[in-house]
């Protein structure tokens, strides 16, 4: 409302964000428990005296780099840089809260990158005592980024005692942080594991590759057995609204909550069963199998996670389509078109509302909508007639709880239902030689390009 | 018409707006430093990989020289979040606005970084057995490279122009609107472009320097060579320098130069310039000492026309204010500790017992 409204047509902003965010999670936590398992497997090839496993992590050292330094840190980027695309007045929002927050976390990552490479590059140049000991301030370092951006994220769900204190110190310390944090780490060890398993799939000496699979599946059980009891302990300080979409308020986001658990349960069973039992039939096709199966356990939870947070972006303050609480009488006093200033029309044309209608729908919904793609409105809508639509957008927030009300004046909301109305072709009428079949160009969304005129 | 602005968030800054930009000036001349060095890095590296195909000198310092290109690359990418974060915190109401309106575009970034990123390593890692298609990789990595300053020119230029919002958004489409691309914006990419040959060419005699014992003669060259680049390019930016400035509408030029403490820091800036260039054939370290003074007075300048250019729109300095002066406090005492940490780290990295070790 505030910033012009970006719609990345098909994908829609939400899914933009989705697809850099579940990837950079998946890396990123691997930086941080790749971080852990590097210096642990090195003293233990120390203390074992054994050259051959220093070896392999000296290759699983460059192989982390390769991905962690590069597409972790870039993909990192990638996500702030969305966010401001898609929510810049939450991400503006955030950064007001949280700006020393964050100047502390890039702290983290100069010393994390600085003892990145040199561990990577000091294998040769560093008497092991040192090296280890820069493998420890690496994953110190990582940890402690991962410690920043764990409070920041959680706020976004359980903003807490900040809604009446505005202070720092009550938005980072919010009640989702803590167990947040243990579920992470959690997560960070047995992606460690799911990483190490790749590499140490591929060693061609046997005993040693035996030996190195075993271990690496041990990370990833040990991860996953902490995650359930903390995820438990994490649910519990959700908001209750959140834990009720996720169990059975709605249910898609139940669907997708059951499959996180049939994944994690799959990839705990695959791993036991696989590397665990038999480390000598694992292969590398494998270990690809089981990283596909932890990216889309990532994925499939993440998603959760954010489906449990709407109607809100930040719960209890703004909602998802950066709307402030706090300012919905006025928006809804003054219009939606009124308040908002990156609109061609500041109020509804009576001779063409169908286009206003596009104007609210972009302003109040293109956040989580698309018009044919992600989210489809247009397959929303089908079959609704005038009246239904009305009474659902009327609605909302009381029929779909995770939805966010409708604001505005009437006539937009009536010009929001036409411009819906319009959307899908009306059955055609006996011996009315067809329908209205013929629609004007909807995929740009620009009024005067598209938007179904009446 | 009044230009539109989105609203400042309802949230006071958590600081001083002259702190905030002060921090916003130097973590972005921390991260020129890398920047430069990155893209007048791969900018070099393609010219001596051509070189090198018939000249072993150049194949042999572009093999060195691409060592040091990934931790460069990291720390650009890195450096570059804190201005960006404090940019954001001032003037996120212009910047989130002008980003949005190019968002294809602005996206792309990210992935012609990845991209050039992965390009550096491959270069790197795989020097030797490329061969003779080495140049080609370090050719397209450069091109990505320029293409993302191209983007950042287009981006921070358009934010300074608040008037203009409005009128790009209704005749274009969100996500697509890059903007113009005027005189002023090339010659400011061009004097970015310039200026990074520069940097990086001084980078590459310091890196040349560390070569003197095992290859005195490659290191004699590349010195010379990185010096030559150096001189050349500052030479060349003096008269692209002259460009930009006259590039600039008479307005913000005469406010320019109407400022008394803007024009010493410029006149100080081409001067310390001209030191550097005068003393890098004999003293290195002089001649870095003077260019970081360029840099840091040029970052300076650069704030001072932002400024100029914001003046009739838009006023950071009227945003309100509440100090969060523990978590303030905090970050400069871990900042302090990294940096000493870090500078562990290189010690033990760079101490002559670790060269001997690895010799």
């Amino acid at each position: 409302m505030n910033y012009p409204v970006w719609e990345p047509q098909i994908m829609g902003g939400g899914m933009v964000i989705g697809i850099i965010a579940i990837l950079h999670v998946f890396v990123s936590h691997f930086a941080v428990g790749g971080g852990l398992f590097l210096p642990l497997t090195e003293r233990k090839a120390y203390r074992e005296n054994n050259p051959a496993l220093l070896d392999y992590v000296k290759a699983h050292s460059k192989f982390f780099v390769l991905v962690v330094l590069v597409f972790g840190a870039v993909s990192g980027v990638g996500i702030w840089w969305t966010i401001g695309l898609v929510t810049p007045e939450a991400t503006a929002t955030l950064i007001h809260v949280f700006v020393w927050g964050w100047a502390i976390e890039w702290v983290f990552f100069i010393v994390e990158i600085a003892a990145a490479f040199i561990y990577y590059y000091g294998w040769d140049r560093l008497s092991p005592q040192t090296h280890l000991r820069v493998g420890w301030i690496y994953f110190g370092a990582a940890w402690a980024s991962l410690l920043v951006i764990n409070g920041i994220l959680t706020f976004m769900l359980t903003p807490g005692k900040w809604i009446e204190r505005q202070t720092f110190a009550s938005a980072y310390f919010n009640p989702g942080m803590l167990p947040s944090l243990v579920v992470r780490t959690a997560v960070c060890v047995a992606l460690a594991g799911v990483y190490a398993l790749i590499t140490s799939s591929a060693v061609r000496d046997v005993a040693l590759r035996n030996n190195v699979v075993r271990y690496a599946a041990q990370w990833l059980l040990f991860g996953a057995m902490v995650i359930p009891l903390a995820g438990i302990w994490y649910i519990s300080t959700l908001p209750s609204m959140a834990r009720e979409v996720s169990m059975g308020g709605s249910p898609v986001v139940t669907l997708f909550a059951g499959l996180s658990i049939l994944l994690s349960v799959l990839l705990v069973a695959f791993t036991y069963f696989g590397p665990y039992q038999r480390p000598q039939a694992f292969s590398t096709v494998f270990a690809f199998m089981l990283a596909v199966l932890a990216l889309s356990t990532t994925g499939v939870t993440e998603w959760v996670r954010e489906a449990v947070r709407k109607p809100y972006i930040i719960y209890g303050y703004m909602y998802v389509n950066s709307l402030r609480l706090a300012d919905v009488g006025y928006v809804q006093e003054q219009g939606i078109l009124k308040s908002a200033k990156w609109v061609h029309q500041h109020e509804v044309d009576a001779n063409a509302p169908g286009r206003s209608g596009g104007e609210v729908f972009r302003v109040e919904c293109a956040s989580c909508h698309t018009v044919n793609g992600y989210n489809s409105i247009r397959f929303a809508v089908k079959g609704w007639d005038g009246a239904m639509i009305d009474y659902q957008v009327a609605h909302l927030n009381e029929l779909k709880g995770f939805m966010p009300p409708f604001v505005g004046t009437e006539a937009e909301r009536k010009a929001l239902v036409d411009w819906l109305v319009n959307l899908n072709p009306r059955p055609a009428s006996p011996g009315a030689g067809g329908g209205n079949t013929a629609l004007p160009n909807l995929s740009t969304g620009i009024p005067g390009e598209g938007g179904p005129q009446p | 018409m009044n230009p539109v602005i989105p609203a400042p968030v309802p949230i006071p800054l958590p600081a001083p707006t002259w702190l905030l930009q002060f921090l916003l000036v130097f973590t972005f001349v921390l991260h020129l430093l890398a920047m430069n060095s990155l893209l007048g890095g791969v900018i070099f590296l393609t010219v001596s990989s051509f070189l090198g195909r018939r000249d072993s000198r150049h194949r042999e310092f572009t093999r060195r020289v691409s060592r040091v290109m990934p931790p460069v690359t990291a720390f650009t990418i890195t450096l570059g979040v804190a201005p960006l974060l404090f940019v954001q915190l001032v003037y996120g109401q212009l910047f989130y606005t002008t980003s949005a309106l190019m968002a294809w575009y602005w996206l792309a970034v990210v992935f012609l970084v990845l991209l050039g990123y992965y390009g550096v390593y491959w270069y790197q890692m795989e020097h030797d057995e490329l061969g003779p298609k080495a140049v080609w990789v370090i050719l397209v990595t450069a091109i990505l490279f320029v293409h993302v300053a191209f983007l950042f020119t287009q981006n921070m230029t358009a934010m300074l122009h608040p008037q203009d919002f409005y009128s790009l958004y209704m005749n274009g489409r969100v996500g697509s609107i890059l903007g113009p691309v005027t005189v002023l914006n090339i010659a400011r990419l061009a004097h970015f472009v310039v200026a990074a040959v520069a940097l990086a060419g001084l980078g590459a005699a310091l890196v040349s320097h560390r070569w003197k014992t095992e290859s005195p003669d490659l290191a004699d060259w590349g010195r010379r060579y990185g010096v030559s680049l150096f001189m050349g390019a500052t030479l060349v930016q003096y008269l692209v320098g002259l460009w930009f400035l006259f590039s600039l509408p008479v307005e913000i030029r005469q406010a320019l130069v109407g400022d008394k403490l803007a024009v010493g820091i410029l006149a100080s800036a081409i001067v310390l310039a001209l030191l550097a260039v005068l003393s890098a054939p004999r003293n290195l370290l002089v001649s870095s000492v003077a260019i970081l003074g360029t840099v840091s007075m040029m970052a300076v300048v650069r704030h001072f026309v932002r400024m100029a250019y914001l003046a009739p729109y838009f006023d950071p300095h009227a945003l309100p204010v509440q100090g969060q002066w523990v978590v303030f406090f905090f970050f400069v005492v871990l900042l302090l500790a990294g940096l000493a940490t870090v500078g562990w780290m290189l010690y033990v990295f760079f101490r002559p017992a670790a060269r001997r070790a690895s010799a």
